[in-house]
């Protein structure tokens, strides 16, 4: 046995043991079944272990464990780049203090490019839930609700805004004018009504005239169309003394949409400055069986807002059993802002709004020193912890959209591994039994090759972290009916050389010679194809190029270095006998 | 055991009726095509969602379809998907706002109001909002264009230029007829299968590659033959190993059509499909254009003073 056959023997064997000593936690990982995994859940210790194992193991991706693949836009409008990057850092900071405390095992969150962030978060049970904890801005504010008798003039101020929009509605307003009387609340109205009610402080039936409301029936008959088309916000509105102290404004649930459209217009924010209207979140039944919200006018200018929180915990309601609420504990500087703002504005209320919707907007009865509060609403246990989850983890910095989701659920992906499995096995057996029909002995060394191509391979996945997708397990597939094709082209040139009546080693010294060429040559181009794939696919199809492209390499690794080791030393002292191939 | 002893087949001398029968299957090709306007894009790539849902009892597609439409869903399908109990309800993203996820979600819940009594288990969600799936067009467009252009730049500089143009002539004719055979069979081209585009590409190459590798090698060897005799020699000594190869990827592709599950159905049947013609393109195909190039362009007579 010559010097460079021994080095390269000693090469492969040092490799193969290698890549079975990484193999060895992925089978470890394999072997512990479900119901043990199940019962380490009590025991940490054990628990520990386990984890330790799956870390050293190929690691499975979100399609085959199943789980969430998001990519958030941030909304970087109006900023200037530092502006930008910080709000994604930012973004990307709060969104790892929220996934912490939602409680997902290894999640993954990278910024992409300048405005997005990646999030995976694998073995995930609850999508929907995790989609509301990530997308939501959670931005808790304290504002003043203004004097009741300031609202007649913003509202007449935001209608003339809408009205001036389309010259065809202020054409209309016109004609309206000659119309009988319609039962609506115009703007002088309402400040009548307020004023009435100021004096009589109390209707003597807080549900008594409902049903004369405007579109009591039918918020938006043809008859209200008219009153609509001249006064475009009000209009949308339900005016009504009594029902709540708070506010005299409110909105039947189903325009709410409508109704949002308009308060989102950015030209309101302009127009009014340092008020604006907010809903309440939740729909309240006043008992006629209309659901309305109350609509607020309230300061633009927060007293305080989620920031200056130093602890959020969800509670039962005590005032309305089966409902839960969040308590709020601000910190020092928030206390004494919060101290001092409602010693002075005794009487007053002050709404309390989350993204944009006020949740509650009780009385100031006294001078609050404590700095502490609670949020209440129709929530749930569970979206009161969510929402105290989300004010602990605090508040985005701005808007985030869900640009991009691939959810997998668990019980597909255990589908997909089970079917990826069985049609690598049986697609290697059909290939093994192949190779060895056709080239007999000379096929055992071929079916070495392959085996060691896939342990290699699945040792390198393993070994340097990277992850196994459906598509990925399609990869190893596909190497394997591929990485065949090295040991063909060999075997095929050396029943050429043999034909030429060569000795057996001359001609297993030349086959390997011509095919080495056309072996590298023929595996660059399908490299190319791989790399590319590794450079523009996402997800799933990156493991797909992963598992090719190291297939690749490590095909022409066995074949032109392992199988020649095999076949010089099995054919060293052999002349011009047969040769089984 | 052995497929062909000494096989001298003469493809060149098909080459005419090959060229034939390929210029009429991409013209259908082409024809399937415009007739679907256009090849059939994914969700991946026009924006919106697909859910793969398992309803339990199982309804009717029709049922499932007429319940989201009496919903007020317009231009939702519904197909089944793999098993009798799963579907899988597609709508594109006719919003332009970047919020998909609300859209896939409401219609989960819609259904699961609409299908009152009924267990339905959403397997998977997928929602890409329009401007990723733009995003993702391009990249897609990016990456086949830029995959031809790296391989004909590689396969210049390993042999000459005119082979890099026969190998992406017989490339073109691979990926039009595994497009136009999947716009015949209305499946939708995806991200997983402009990967399996990919992948043809990549192994057709490598058939054609094998064939040119082995006229190079004849070139030099057998200076007294004419290029006709050269070319398919070489196609006939390099008969067994392809052949071979592609049953090996054929039966592996073909497994994973079978047994690999549905979400990697469409992707297996392109492989298989690519497979197939791939092996022929490198036969009929990119060899017979180098005949044609080489006898009409060269000239015989020359042949001695080539450097090849």
């Amino acid at each position: 046995m010559n010097r460079s056959l021994q080095i390269r023997a000693g090469l492969t064997v040092v490799i193969l043991l290698l890549s079975i000593y990484g193999l060895l936690p992925t089978f470890k990982a394999l072997s512990i079944p479900a119901a043990e995994r199940e019962a380490a859940q009590d025991n940490p210790e054990r628990l520990a272990e386990i984890a330790e194992i799956d870390a050293k193991a190929i690691r499975r991706g979100l399609d085959l464990k199943g789980g969430m693949y998001l990519v958030l836009e941030v909304d970087q409008e109006g900023m200037n780049a530092s502006e930008a990057e910080d709000a994604l850092l930012r973004v990307k900071e709060i969104l790892y203090n929220r996934i912490d405390k939602f409680g997902v095992s290894e999640p993954e969150i990278t910024t992409f490019g300048s405005s997005r962030i990646v999030v995976k978060l694998p073995g995930l049970q609850d999508p929907e839930r995790a989609k509301t904890l990530l997308g939501k801005t959670a931005k808790l504010e304290f504002r003043m609700v203004r004097p009741q008798d300031e609202i007649p003039g913003v509202l007449e101020k935001v209608d003339e805004l809408f009205v001036s929009d389309s010259p065809a509605a202020a054409a209309d307003a016109a004609a309206v004018d000659d119309l009988p009387a319609v039962e609506t609340a115009t703007p002088e109205e309402t400040a009548t009504a307020l004023a009435d009610s100021a004096a009589a402080d109390t209707a003597a039936s807080p549900f008594g005239d409902l049903g004369d409301l405007p579109g009591g029936e039918d918020s938006l008959a043809a008859a209200d169309e008219a009153y609509l088309k001249e006064h475009p916000f009000t209009g949308l509105l339900v005016i009504q003394q009594g029902l709540l102290p708070s506010t005299p404004l409110f909105v039947l649930d189903r325009d709410a949409e409508r109704l949002q459209a308009l308060l989102d217009d950015p030209r309101i924010g302009r127009k009014l400055r340092t008020v604006e209207f907010q809903m309440e979140m939740d729909p309240i039944d006043f008992g006629q069986g209309q659901m309305l919200r109350p609509v607020y006018l309230v300061d633009t200018k927060p007293i305080l807002s989620g920031d200056q929180l130093t602890d959020a915990l969800s509670a039962n309601n005590p005032d309305r059993p089966g409902f839960w609420q969040v308590n709020f504990t601000l910190n020092g500087r928030g206390a004494r802002t919060f101290a001092k703002v409602t010693g002075e504005n005794v009487g007053r209320y002050l709404a309390i709004s989350l993204d944009g919707r006020i949740s509650s907007a009780p009385v100031i009865q006294g001078k609050i020193p404590s700095g502490s509060g609670s949020i209440s609403g129709n929530f749930t246990n569970n979206e009161a912890n969510d929402l105290a989850l989300l004010l602990r983890a605090g508040a985005l910095p701005t808007d985030v959209y869900i640009a991009e989701e691939r959810t997998v659920g668990p019980s597909l992906g255990s589908d997909s591994i089970r079917m990826g499995v069985s049609a690598a096995l049986y697609g290697s057996i059909l290939v093994i039994i192949f190779m060895l029909l056709y080239y007999r002995l000379s096929g055992v060394v071929t079916v070495l090759a392959l085996v060691s191509n896939i342990i290699i391979l699945m040792a390198i996945l393993a070994q340097f972290d990277l992850v196994l997708t459906l598509p990925g397990i399609a990869g190893i597939i596909l190497t394997v009916g591929m990485a065949v094709d090295a040991n063909v082209l060999i075997n095929e040139r050396i029943r050429e050389e043999l034909r030429k009546e060569k000795t057996i080693r001359a001609s297993v010294q030349s086959g390997y010679a011509n095919a080495t060429r056309t072996i590298v040559d023929a595996n660059v181009t399908t490299l190319i194809a791989g790399v590319i794939l590794l450079w523009f696919g996402t997800g799933p199809i990156k493991g797909f190029a992963v598992t090719l492209s190291i297939g690749i390499l490590t095909s022409m690794f066995t074949a032109l270095v392992m199988t020649r080791v095999l076949m010089e030393f099995s054919t060293r002292n052999q002349g011009k006998k047969k040769m089984s191939i | 055991m052995e497929f062909f002893k000494n096989p001298n087949i003469n493809f060149v001398g098909a080459m005419k009726v090959a060229f034939a029968i390929s210029v009429v299957l991409v013209v259908a090709s082409a024809i399937t095509l415009i007739a679907h306007g256009g090849p059939r894009l994914s969700i991946d790539f026009t924006g919106g969602s697909v859910l793969q849902v398992r309803v339990d009892p199982v309804p009717e597609v029709a049922a499932l379809r007429s319940t989201l439409e009496g919903m007020g869903y317009e231009g939702v399908q519904v197909t089944e998907f793999g098993s009798q109990d799963e579907f899988l309800i597609t709508f594109p993203n006719r919003d332009v706002s970047v919020e998909t996820m609300d859209a896939a979600q409401i219609l989960l819940n819609d259904l699961r109001e609409g299908l009152d009594g009924s267990d339905i288990e959403l397997r998977r969600e997928e929602s890409v909002g329009p401007k990723i799936g733009g995003e993702l067009r391009t990249a897609a467009m990016n990456s086949v264009v830029a995959a031809l252009a790296l391989i004909v730049l590689y396969i210049t500089i390993r042999f000459v230029f005119r082979y890099g143009i026969a190998a992406i002539f017989a490339l073109v004719h691979d990926v039009t007829l595994t497009l136009g055979v999947f716009s015949l069979m209305n499946f939708e081209i995806s991200l997983q299968i402009i990967a399996a585009f990919l992948t043809i590409i990549g192994y057709s190459l490598n058939d054609t590659i094998v064939v040119f590798d082995r006229i190079r090698e004849n070139m030099k060897l057998r200076r007294k033959e004419s290029y006709r005799q050269v070319i398919n020699r070489s196609i006939n000594e390099c008969l067994s190993r392809t052949v071979l190869t592609s049953l090996t990827t054929f039966f592996v592709s073909a497994t994973l059509y079978v047994l690999g599950g549905p979400v990697i159905h469409d992707f297996a049947f392109a492989l298989c499909f690519g497979v197939v013609v791939g092996t022929y393109s490198s036969m009929f195909i990119a060899s017979p254009i180098l005949v044609w190039w080489y006898e009409r362009r060269i000239g015989d007579k020359k042949r001695m003073a080539l450097d090849m």
